[in-house]
């Protein structure tokens, strides 16, 4: 399933909203849907409301999910500015208290703590991130029920 | 996303739930900014229906701890969710507020 994204700041929480929906229909697991629902949040507002600063080209940006048997994979393409948010994004100091953090910078971090695995190249003029899960991924495991 | 607030002197009890994402950080921020600002120096707020918390939500969090902490209260969390505490220990959040299992015994930490 294709998504085609506006760069507007409304279209995180719709795009969730379709991947929930996706996600629910197949019969996937919460953890799973959390797991997306946070990373998309975080990197499509990254994409929205920077992403295509100085940019002149029209913008377009696309989220493609693919249901494998073993696996769901979502990616997000879109001709912004190069940005490769595995290494060009700081890594937070979490250790920090309250009067002494940065406000922000968690988003990718998040990310990449909530995904098993992330995969990012640049194509053609497309930044493309891949984002894969396992299904029956570890929060299933540690469900009370399973014990 | 909704809080819904009661009041015990000066702690408040906010019940959280829905989302806070990037669409409506600066609601929940504005929300809890008015609570603190209201004279709570003591803000509870209990997550057990709390479905996910981003980023930005986060932020509007630290906020709201760094107000408490100025006005020389605390924030305290409860009834977290699994999955929103694991948030909370990716992002250090869990050593910067304290997270009980009840209402009761998060605000039984400000006596």
């Amino acid at each position: 399933m294709r998504i085609a994204v506006k760069p507007d700041p409304s279209e995180p929480r719709r795009v969730v909203d379709e991947v929930e929906r996706f996600c629910l229909e197949r019969g996937l697991s919460n953890d799973i849907i959390f797991r997306f629902q946070l990373s998309l949040d975080e990197l499509l507002t990254n994409v929205v409301s920077y992403g295509f600063e100085g940019v002149k080209d029209d913008p377009v940006i696309t989220v493609d999910i693919r249901l494998g048997d073993a696996d769901i994979e979502i990616t997000i393409r879109d001709n912004g500015q190069p940005f490769n948010p595995l290494e060009d994004a700081e890594t937070p100091d979490i250790s920090l208290a309250a009067e002494d953090r940065p406000i922000g910078g968690l988003g990718i971090h998040l990310t990449k703590s909530f995904i098993d695995t992330l995969a990012y190249e640049r194509v053609e003029g497309f930044n493309c991130l891949t984002l894969r899960q396992p299904l029956g991924a570890a929060g299933t495991e540690e469900s009370p029920d399973e014990h | 996303m909704n809080i819904e607030t009661s009041y015990s002197g000066d702690t408040a009890v906010g019940v959280v739930s829905g989302r806070v994402d990037s669409s409506n950080a600066k609601d929940f921020d504005g929300e809890l900014s008015g609570i603190i600002d209201g004279g709570a120096t003591n803000l509870v707020l209990d997550c057990g229906s709390l479905r996910y918390i981003s980023s930005a939500g986060l932020r509007a969090l630290l906020i709201a701890i760094r107000k408490t902490n100025q006005a020389g209260g605390g924030l305290a969390l409860c009834q977290v969710p699994e999955n929103i505490l694991e948030v909370l220990e990716v992002s250090g959040f869990v050593r910067l507020t304290k997270v009980f299992d009840t209402v009761e015994e998060a605000q039984a930490s400000f006596k």
